[in-house]
């Protein structure tokens, strides 16, 4: 059964087409939905979730109809929005408490879970407190532990690390990859920074004007341009010459040779090469491509593929 | 907040929710047992509680003294009468439900919690019924729970507790049947003033124009119209509406100087006219939440 499927989905504003015609198919895993401020990625979450009804077309979310079934599906979600949604004057564990019954959890499970999921996301003593005094880094794992509560099957998160300074955001990230990965909970993630999609998830959904750029895993977008950074203590220029004599494609930034990382038997090439020269290997190092290298520009596209 | 160390204490491993999932009524359920307790500000700061408990309490006065006048061993003295109680404390019920429904309808959409809601079990229009039962049974406790501390009161007051009991055994369902109107319709105006706008300021201040101003204008109408259709224009003020039909259900006329005796409507006229009302406000109430981007 997939995750998600949307066909012909279209959302229309009276002067903006949010979706357009969205065609997708997701299997269970960590989804990361990437696109630019405005592609879309916030209206496809709200409509499946039924926050939103769309225009046309249709979603299933869990195998249920998001449109007809949403009470029966959403017991099974949590969400945590991109926008505020704490009530200020009570306590995180009153908070969460609340929307664990909300969720269907009898009072003791929802009081249990309420505890534990706040500790999960590291929330301790301060759990007690009102939480209009909270930090955003706390309010942020308010919202997490809210969506997590009741053991959903699908978690979607909408910009988990909007508002957070760099040590949140990595906190969040962190949190939301145990989520994924430990507690075995599928994933649906949004967020604008692609190195963010890149570190988490497993698969990217890439939007853009309410259209689907790309849906690919991760691995498939990086794994097949692999690199190999090559430093030595001397001109890397005989280096360079010396391994494409061997028939390997070499590009030279500087002091560095990256060469394209197709076997292993490239690492004895390579060392024999530096011991025939007399170099001294300073630095030999496998390099992932990141995401965010790939989507930059076509420019950036060309540079990779030149090598 | 002891952000460095988090990491390390809170792996503690993650255990998968087994039990039951109650569903889409368990969540209403908890939902208005939830609004209930925050009509009175219970788990709330104290600043919350002010409010709403303050003017309970006020509301139960009137009953509170007729059970002192007992208590002190007066006979027969029956200062406060169930039919006329609601007129007394008619204020005090109007500044109970602009002080509650703002904080029941507003507080979500300032905070952004209603869509968390609407992303759980929990549809707009039970939303809207779970807030509309929440309030209407605060609203009860703060009419009927007095009528019957009232009618204990009176009782005691009697030379014989169960000889009144007797006699008056027509005041029970005439108080509840009025107190349950009277908070249904009272919620329903309320609620759907609040509905329209996240601002408690704003609301409170609409719901308390609604109630005060259709008692001034009424009457008023009543008054320099000579037509007979004049006389209908009492209905414009919810206090009028609800004396009337209080007054109908205890089977009392009203007094000479009332309003009502000089529009001489016939009873029912204000209980049909408190059903519609309390009909055409939930009508606004769902209508705004089925509309409401959350």
């Amino acid at each position: 059964m997939p995750l998600v499927t949307a066909t012909q989905l279209t959302k229309r504003y009276p002067k903006v087409t949010a979706l357009d015609a969205l065609n997708l198919e997701l299997e269970p895993g960590v989804i990361g939905l990437v696109g630019p401020n405005g592609a879309g990625k916030s209206t496809l979450i709200k409509i499946l979730l039924g926050l939103l009804e769309p225009t046309s077309g249709s979603a299933t979310l869990l195998g249920f109809d998001v449109a007809r079934q949403g009470p029966e599906l959403r017991q099974f979600v949590g969400y945590m929005p991109e926008h505020d949604c704490l009530p200020l004057d009570i306590s995180a564990t009153e908070f969460v408490v609340h929307m664990a019954q909300v969720s269907g959890l009898p009072r003791a499970a929802a009081r249990e879970r309420a505890a534990e999921t706040l500790r999960h996301v590291g929330l301790f003593e301060e759990r007690y407190r009102e939480m209009r005094g909270y930090s955003t880094g706390m309010k942020q794992r308010v919202k997490l532990a809210q969506a997590l509560v009741h053991d959903p099957q699908l978690m979607l998160l909408d910009e988990p690390t909007i508002g957070l300074d760099p040590g949140g955001r990595e906190e969040m990230l962190d949190l939301v990859t145990r989520v994924g990965r430990e507690f075995g909970i599928t994933i649906i993630m949004s967020s604008h920074l692609l190195g963010e999609i890149e570190r988490v998830c497993d698969h990217l959904v890439q939007i853009e004007s309410g259209r689907l750029v790309r849906s690919a895993a991760i691995t498939a977008l990086t794994d097949r341009r692999q690199l190999l950074a090559i430093e030595v203590d001397g001109p890397a220029e005989p280096l360079a010459a010396r391994l494409r004599q061997l028939g390997l494609s070499v590009r030279e930034d500087g002091r560095v040779l990256f060469v394209e990382l197709k076997d292993e038997a490239l690492y004895d090439a390579i060392r024999d090469a530096v011991v025939d020269l007399g170099l001294g290997l300073v630095r030999l190092e496998q390099q992932r491509h990141s995401l965010e290298e790939l989507f930059r520009s076509p420019a950036a596209e060309q540079a990779v593929a030149r090598v | 907040m002891s952000e460095k160390t988090a990491g390390s204490i809170y792996d503690l491993g993650y255990r998968h929710y087994t039990g039951v999932r109650l569903g889409r009524r368990h969540a209403v359920w908890a939902l208005y047992v939830h609004r209930l307790r925050a009509s009175f500000g219970i788990g709330r700061p104290l600043s919350s509680k002010m409010f709403p408990v303050g003017l309970a309490i006020i509301a139960f006065l009137p009953a509170a003294v007729q059970l002192g006048i007992a208590a002190a061993g007066a006979e027969n003295a029956r200062v406060v009468q169930p039919e006329n109680y609601y007129r007394y404390v008619q204020i005090v019920l109007a500044l109970f439900c602009a002080a509650v429904a703002p904080e029941l309808m507003g507080r979500d959409q300032r905070s952004g919690t209603l869509a968390l809601y609407f992303s759980r079990a929990i549809g707009r229009w039970d939303y809207a019924s779970a807030n509309f039962a929440a309030l209407i049974s605060a609203m009860l406790a703060v009419t009927v729970v007095p009528q019957a501390l009232l009618f204990v009161g009176n009782a005691l007051a009697a030379s014989d507790f169960f000889q009144y009991a007797r006699d008056e055994w027509r005041q029970p369902p005439a108080a509840i049947a009025s107190g349950v109107l009277l908070s249904v319709m009272v919620a329903a105006i309320g609620l759907a003033i609040a509905s329209q706008t996240p601002r408690r300021a704003y609301s409170t201040v609409a719901i308390l124009a609604v109630f005060v101003l259709g008692s001034v204008i009424g009457p008023t109408l009543l008054n320099v119209s000579g037509h007979d259709v004049g006389r209908y224009s009492l209905l414009l003020s919810p206090f009028h509406v609800v004396d009337g039909f209080t007054l109908w259900f205890f089977g009392v006329s009203p007094d000479a100087e009332n309003q009502l005796a000089k529009a001489d409507l016939p009873g029912a006229l204000y209980a049909t006219t408190a059903v519609a009302v309390a009909i055409a406000a939930l009508g606004i109430l769902l209508w705004r939440y089925r509309r409401i981007v959350a």
